[in-house]
């Protein structure tokens, strides 16, 4: 195949969350400066692709908005999922081997119910893009591989129940950063425990710890897990340079994992040294997935990169056995907790979205059956936009039995009646159609 | 009085236009061998005793272009800075010695050239043309600078630097630009004499001008500093010919149907479409501007071969004359008559020929249904390329840029039928215009100057460089998007002063501004603009009087061998 890599790059130069903020409009400037001047969108390794517009449905396969998905986004939103979606298409349709969606907004702190923007995200483009693959392809086992610094807390959430998705997430620990989840211990509700992998790592590790950790559990976790397709969630503040972290990755660093991972989508996450990091690191990756010499890309500023401290190391070496562990018996512990549960497992969550100042309580419930059950959410925010607001959702699966259907339609229909609710949403997963009763 | 003169490759076509209208016209063979003679011949035929009343003379030469498909290209010496980034290898036609230091994409220096590590370099002794590239030199270009002084010390003559050649982004495009403007140089220098000299014994002193792939044309003198312009040449001088015989108002596709090939232009209110690419040279991209157009090998002079699924091959050989004019071999302009689409010649003739194939009407269907494939395959390839140009702003998303056509323009001997065929599968209405016999003449003969330069300001550095200039200037007091137009402006203008012009108006091609932050606290704002004189046309052509004109005058000075 001549064209290796299929490139969706969408700066959205007209978009911006406040003036000043870390996501504004020249976010990407620098990075379209570098791979233009580069000449790498004329390389025959390469193929462009545009972005399109997503619609409402591919939205609502992840997510289920409060009062709805359309009132709380913007065009830019349902461009830079229509990016992914094209670097989906792309991809599966054998136009090229691999696709990166270099997009803006990004998506990986939005969660399945949202009543706003959290961490820069309103809506999760890697889910959207996952449930897209499902739906339209019929891709069943997927990894997604967040190499953003902060937590996919977002990503986490929305396939924290689905077995099928390997969620592997690698960041600074957080203790020490927002958003302040991210443990191993959240390894996924029981009928898909061990699919959720958190790795936090100590600030100031460089490339040396995050190589031990790739090739010491992350590729041998890929290899066991043997997924169709394998997504990275190419977050780039992991950089020595990023303001908003503190951690020592060089684009090289970068480039490497991205040539050893080999995923077959990416798309961009954060990374806010928009004129240190991200031309560099955006060239390594492209350059690394095209298959193309990434070997010359270096930093020119390396004054800022300091050595890893040994402790880095050392925590590194814990995760691999600490999560190893976890990965490698899931499906032991699996059997175990959900003849623990009894058939219901519920948690608590707090969420705070600091875009907006909202405070939301969430109660979800997760059924089981044969057919992997259904889940339920009660949710309730203050200070959104629309004031303060509660739902209770239920969401659907696909391959979801007639007698969980019926259950839960029942149950959807119980609570409408108990007048509690400001709203009572249905989520159908596979069609994306949220009917609101 | 306008002198046009196309230099084709079978043709040398002449010109002469006065106040919108065709005095005389001509067509010569080329002389292959002395493309000079050919020249000369036509001038002979247009000119007469007119010589003193011509005020501009526009030469369309293919001299670039067949240097380049010959190999005919002077050595080079390649010198790049490329810093960190894709390696370059195989990117250039020949490959380059690279020097150290860096210029990253702010403009900043970040690492000066260390001659150190260059001593082998230095001892060289020059000789021949030489390409100075380097990477964000449209930046700062400090390194390119002084590479090619120390170039020019070693005894290399001519040198030629990317970015002043053209100063946009794109390192790899600059470089292969730079390398062929270097490459042709010599050839064009010559070849400039000659026309020169030519035109002195003709006793034609006006202002002589190169017509450029961008359909613009530069003073010759001009065109000496990049002869690379000067390539492709052919097909631009149709659009323009086009252009000066009808107003497509609406989106409309151009097709410009020859003996050997179809020439495709886009259309949009009334304009031609520039490319968004630069051309593609012998495999390497360069940033010679062109117009979003394809030539496809089909024409009405098209061989014709059966494919064994009973479906035909048109092009892209050419057979010669149909045989009905006489011909030896069934063309696509027999298989059009045949199939009752156009009407020429001997037509009995065409028939009998395609009788061959088996039934001759059913066959010559076949024939023209296999041209239409081919030519409307192209045009989806050239929409689609279209579609892809890059977006970067949400607004530019929710408008779209797709091309829809509605509207087919054929010109060229071989349009009818051929054209109407095409519209018919493509659902388009088609439009043919009476033309004359030399479209391209007349498209060079009225072709605007053009020239295009980029301004990039950086506020928190606090100065602005205009990269085909090539020096960093301190910005003035309340800088802004509108004093960078100005400034922009009046450099073209500078620049322009000494080529005689009617004042020709300006027009942004591109522009961006962004507030931008540094590190947390300074702030600042970065422009990029781009401008160019505006291209076109210097006057349409009064067709009523035209085609009478050219009925009375049509002087045929050249049979085809």
């Amino acid at each position: 195949m001549k064209n290796t890599l299929g490139l969706t790059f969408f700066p959205a130069f007209d978009w911006y969350l406040s003036p000043g903020h870390p996501e504004r409009q020249e976010r990407l400037l620098y990075t379209r400066d570098q791979l233009e001047e580069e000449g790498l969108f004329d390389c025959e390794e390469i193929k462009e692709y545009r972005p399109r517009i997503a619609k409402i449905e591919d939205l609502q396969r992840a997510h289920v908005g409060v009062p709805n998905i359309a009132r709380l986004i913007t065009p830019a939103h349902l461009t830079s999922a229509g990016g992914c979606l094209v670097a989906a298409d792309a991809v599966m349709k054998k136009e090229v081997k691999r696709a990166f969606a270099l997009v803006r907004p990004p998506g990986h702190h939005a969660m399945r119910i949202v009543h706003g923007i959290r961490g820069f995200c309103t809506v999760n483009i890697e889910a959207i893009m996952v449930e897209y693959l499902r739906s339209t392809y019929g891709v069943k086992k997927i990894a997604v591989v967040d190499t953003d610094v902060h937590h996919g807390d977002g990503s986490q959430d929305v396939f924290y129940h689905d077995p099928n998705t390997l969620y592997i997430s690698f960041h600074q620990d957080g203790r020490t950063l927002y958003p302040g989840t991210g443990f191993p211990d959240e390894a996924g509700s029981p009928g898909a425990w061990g699919t959720n992998i958190n790795l936090p790592l100590l600030p100031g590790t460089g490339d040396e710890g995050l190589h031990r950790l790739y090739d010491g559990l992350i590729a041998p976790m890929l290899a066991d897990f043997k997924p169709d397709l394998i997504i990275n969630s190419a977050g780039q503040d992991n950089h020595f340079s990023d303001p908003l972290a503190n951690m020592q990755i060089t684009a090289q660093g970068y480039a490497r994992l991205a040539d050893k991972l080999k995923a077959d989508i990416a798309v961009l996450e954060g990374g806010y040294s928009v004129e240190s990091a991200l031309p560099y690191v955006n060239t390594g990756i492209i350059l690394a997935m095209a298959g193309m010499d990434y070997s010359r890309v270096v930093e020119p500023d390396l004054s800022g990169l300091r050595h890893q401290d040994k402790r880095c190391n050392q925590r590194v070496d814990e995760l691999i056995a600490q999560s190893g562990e976890i990965y490698f018996n899931r499906e032991k512990m699996q059997k175990l907790m959900l003849e623990k549960c009894h058939g219901v497992w519920t948690r608590k969550k707090h969420i705070y979205y600091d875009e907006e100042g909202i405070r939301e309580e969430q109660i979800e419930t997760v059924r089981y059956c044969d057919c992997g059950g259904y889940y339920t959410i009660r949710t309730a925010a203050e200070g959104t936009r629309f004031g303060d607001q509660s739902a209770f959702v239920v969401c659907l699966p696909r391959g979801i039995c007639p007698k969980c259907l019926a259950s839960a339609q029942d149950e959807a229909l119980r609570e409408k009646k108990t007048g509690k609710w400001m709203y009572v949403l249905i989520q159908h997963i596979d069609t994306g159609v949220v009917e609101s009763l | 009085m306008l002198l046009g003169i196309d230099v084709g490759g079978t043709f040398t076509d002449g010109v002469l236009i006065d106040n919108g209208q065709v005095l005389a016209q001509a067509k010569t063979t080329t002389t292959h061998e002395d493309v000079l003679q050919g020249i000369l011949a036509a001038l002979d035929l247009v000119v007469g005793d007119r010589a003193k009343k011509i005020q501009r003379v526009v030469i369309s030469s293919t001299i670039v272009t067949n240097a380049l498909t010959e190999h005919k290209l002077a050595s080079v010496f390649l010198a790049t800075i490329p810093g960190p980034g894709m390696n370059t290898a195989k990117k250039f036609p020949v490959e380059p010695v690279e020097f150290s230091g860096y210029i990253d994409h702010r403009g900043k220096c970040t690492a000066q050239i260390d001659w150190r590590k260059h001593q082998d370099f230095l001892n060289v002794k020059g000789h021949g043309a030489a390409a100075v590239s380097g990477k964000f030199s449209v930046r700062d270009g400090m390194l390119e600078k002084e590479l090619a002084a120390q170039l020019k010390k070693q005894g290399f003559s001519p040198v030629f630097r990317g970015s002043t050649l053209i100063g946009q982004l794109n390192f790899v495009r600059r470089t292969n630009s730079a390398f062929y403007a270097a490459a042709t140089a010599e050839l064009f220098g010559k070849f400039a004499k000659a026309v020169e000299t030519a035109l002195h014994q003709r006793s034609i002193g006006a202002p002589v001008f190169i017509l450029k792939a961008d359909g613009g044309t530069l003073p010759l003198q001009e065109a000496l500093k990049q002869p690379v312009e000067a390539i492709f040449t052919g097909p631009s001088a149709s659009v323009l010919g086009i252009e000066a015989l009808v107003t497509p108002k609406e989106n409309a596709i151009s097709l410009d149907v020859g003996g050997t090939t179809t020439d495709i232009a886009f259309w949009e209110q009334s304009k031609p479409l520039m490319a968004k690419k630069g051309a593609v040279v012998d495999g390497y991209p360069t940033a010679v501007r062109t117009f979003h157009m394809r030539s496809v090998g089909i024409g009405g002079d098209s061989a014709i071969k059966k494919n064994p699924d009973g479906s035909y091959q048109v092009g892209p050989q050419r057979q010669g004359r149909a045989v009905a004019l006489g011909g030896t071999e069934p063309t696509l302009g027999d298989a059009l008559i045949v199939a009752g689409r156009t009407h020429f010649g001997d037509e009995e003739k065409s028939f009998a020929a395609l009788a061959k194939f088996g039934d001759a009407k059913l066959e010559a269907q076949k024939i023209v249904q296999g041209a239409v494939a081919t030519i409307k395959e192209n045009i989806d390839q050239m929409l689609y390329e279209w579609s892809i140009q890059p977006v970067y702003k949400v607004e530019d998303v929710l408008r779209g840029t797709e091309f829809v056509p509605k509207l087919l323009v054929g010109v060229g001997g071989g349009a009818r039928g051929l054209i109407d065929a095409l519209g018919e599968e493509m659902q388009l209405p088609v439009d043919i215009p009476e033309g004359a016999m030399v479209a391209n003449a007349v498209g060079a003969a009225l072709s605007k100057p053009t020239l295009s330069a980029g301004l990039r300001a950086d506020t928190t550095e606090g100065f602005y460089l205009i990269p085909e200039e090539g020096e960093k200037r301190k910005l003035p007091q309340d800088f802004g998007m509108k004093q960078a137009e100005k400034i922009l402006t009046e450099y073209l203008q500078k620049q322009t002063a000494a080529w005689e012009l009617p004042d020709q108006e300006v027009e942004i091609i591109s522009k961006e501004f962004f507030n931008t932050i540094h590190g947390y606290y300074d702030s600042g704002e970065i422009i990029n603009l781009r401008m160019q004189l505006k291209p076109g046309i210097l006057m349409r052509l009064k067709m009523e009087d035209a085609r009478l004109k050219i009925a009375e005058e049509t002087i045929e000075g050249g049979k085809e061998k």
